[in-house]
């Protein structure tokens, strides 16, 4: 018997369990960082970090309906330069810190990046789903030679390892899966866009208009982007979008995520999701008659 | 979800702050509060001050949403979404309410016969509902002495025998509540704090609210004395609205 079922690796990163905090949830301070690693997460990914100082939209900036969750946040946040202090916090917990950045271009997304890893970070998240300053409205991950540009150079100048997260508003994700083949691994997906009207004000209900969809309902989308990649490509891949329940977790595992992230699930069952399905987990396994979690990656991929 | 009602009555209660009145038929707990939406202007948490039904909302104006929102006429419709938030726990016995400014909004539902106040703010006019008190029952501070006490809440408090008191119950500014936290360290009390904090989402995804781990608006706003004595970023330590860190300047 496996002592350590649970165990997985992302990136030469051991995680305790896979499960790990999504990017942009809970995450903004250290000590709700290290909070959440102490309730259970494996690692927790900062929410996303630019050069400089943003205050992102007024709210509303979230909206909740039924079975799925619209964001429009703006990229808050207190510029790299401040965000030595929560890293350093988060890290009193003793479990892996990714720090999650954005930028511009190539050139942005390396300043910010040397910054993070000089904080201690065990790896960096590109998010690569922000506005595309040139091809206007699109967002920088659906231009695959941009992708590459930006995965090649961070991945020359940093000794950490560096994650692509994919935007799944995109044609061909599987192109821009290649474009950033040079990425430890992939974060696949960050939210759907969409957007809330209410009738009685007939106005978008969002302070931006337009969202992203994240929560249950994308869930059957991000498994089918997770399995479409691993199978065309066979990366590595962490699988994010809709994970409620330990079966959800599976389903990524089994269609090619070496470990999970989980986002929207903290608005309906607290911190305390990560010990509570890290639990349902090893029964699960012991039910599906597997020792150790790695066994069954991809297994659903042909 | 987004629910929807419509304005009854509103009334002055001084030159920048104003109540309204709305029909919402649920159960709303004491200390609880709401998100209110301007459309197309913006989103602010607001304490629910009287809860029956009608339930009433007091505004103070001090940005462009809480403006929008005083203007508000009976007939408008008001946007929002709650209640979030835990709620103060109600002890039998003697009770003190130690509110600063608009923090009297949300300390609003535990008036009552024999409940004692601590009324603190900058002017007379920031004085919410002290007259709603007992007479003999009431203790008034101003920063400029225009009315009571001329000094703060922790001022007007060293003037009380809080040791009579089962009870007692606090909300304000940051600042002002550090000060009487470690006053009222001072006794025996039961004593439970309604935190403030920046909320942007209300729901506990986005952080801003977040003090030493916990979220104010799914985990607080209300917390008791022991939990807040021990945090490391009570009274000294906030994020900005961007999430820079700010050290309070004691
Ligand atoms: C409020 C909120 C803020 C988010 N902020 C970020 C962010 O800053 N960077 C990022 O890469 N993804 C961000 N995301 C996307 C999540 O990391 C995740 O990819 C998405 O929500 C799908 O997972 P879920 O359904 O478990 O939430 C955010 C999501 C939400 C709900
Ligand atoms: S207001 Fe967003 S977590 Fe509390």
């Amino acid at each position: 018997m496996n002592s350590t079922p649970l165990r997985t690796e992302i990136g030469g990163i051991t995680l305790e369990n896979p499960l790990m905090l999504a990017s942009g949830i809970l995450d903004e301070n250290g000590y709700t960082m290290a909070r959440i690693l102490r309730e259970g997460a494996a690692a927790v990914v900062t929410k996303s970090i630019g050069l400089d100082e943003r205050t992102g939209y007024m709210p509303p900036v979230v909206f909740p309906g039924d079975g799925y969750l619209l964001n429009a946040i703006g990229l808050t946040n207190p510029g790299i330069d401040s965000f030595g202090d929560e890293i350093r916090v988060a890290k009193e917990a003793g479990k892996p810190v990714i720090g999650s950045i954005f930028g511009k271009d190539a050139e942005e997304f390396l300043r910010v990046a040397l910054k993070m890893e000089s904080y201690g970070v065990a790896g960096i998240e590109l998010n690569l789903s922000c506005p595309h300053v040139k091809g206007f409205g699109s967002e920088i991950g659906s231009d695959p030679a941009l992708v590459e540009e930006i995965v090649g150079e961070l991945k020359r100048k940093l000794k950490v390892p560096v994650f692509a997260k994919l935007s799944p508003n995109v044609t061909d994700i599987v192109a821009i899966a290649k474009a950033a083949s040079a990425s430890d691994g992939l974060v696949l997906i960050n939210t759907v866009r969409g957007i809330a009207i209410d009738i009685f004000a007939r106005k978008p209900v969002l302070t931006n208009g337009y969202g992203g969809l994240s929560g249950r309902a994308i869930k059957p989308i991000g498994v089918r982007l997770v399995h479409e990649v691993k199978k065309e490509t066979g990366h590595a891949i962490i699988g994010v979008g809709g994970i409620y329940t330990a079966s959800d977790v599976m389903e990524y595992i089994m269609a090619g995520a070496d470990a999970v992230q989980l986002g929207t699930v903290l608005m309906d069952r607290g911190k305390s999701v990560f010990r509570e399905i890290a639990a349902e987990l090893g029964t699960l396994l012991e039910k599906l008659g597997e020792g150790s979690i790695r066994n069954l990656v991809g297994v659903a991929v042909s | 979800m987004m629910l929807n009602s419509t304005v009854l009555s509103t009334s002055r209660l001084s030159p920048n702050v104003k109540k309204l009145d709305f029909e919402w038929n649920v159960d709303v707990e004491p200390g609880q509060f709401i998100m209110i939406w301007s459309p197309g202007i913006g989103e602010i948490p607001m304490s629910v001050s009287h809860l029956g039904n009608p339930k009433s909302i007091t505004v103070k104006s001090y940005g462009i949403v809480s403006s929008r929102i005083m203007e508000l006429a009976p007939g408008e419709m008001i946007y929002f979404r709650g209640p979030f938030g835990n709620s103060f726990d109600i002890r039998k016995g003697k009770k003190l309410l130690i509110g600063g400014g608009s923090g009297m909004a949300s300390l609003h539902p535990l008036i009552g016969p024999g409940v004692h106040g601590l009324v603190a703010g900058r002017t007379s006019s920031d004085l919410l509902f002290s007259e709603e008190f007992e007479k003999d029952k009431v203790t008034l501070a101003t920063d400029d002495g225009s009315v009571g006490i001329r000094g703060t809440a922790v001022d007007a408090l060293r003037t009380i025998d809080v040791d009579q008191f089962d009870s007692v119950y606090v909300c304000g500014p940051e600042l002002m509540m550090y000060g009487v936290m470690k006053e009222l360290g001072k006794y025996s009390a039961f004593v439970q704090f309604s935190l403030e904090r920046n909320m942007k989402c209300g729901i506990g995804v986005c952080d801003s609210c977040s003090i030493d781990g916990f979220q104010l608006c799914t985990q607080g706003p209300v917390f008791e004395m022991e939990t807040v004595k021990n945090m490391r970023e009570f009274g000294k330590e906030r994020l900005n609205i961007s999430g820079r860190r700010i050290k309070y300047n004691l």
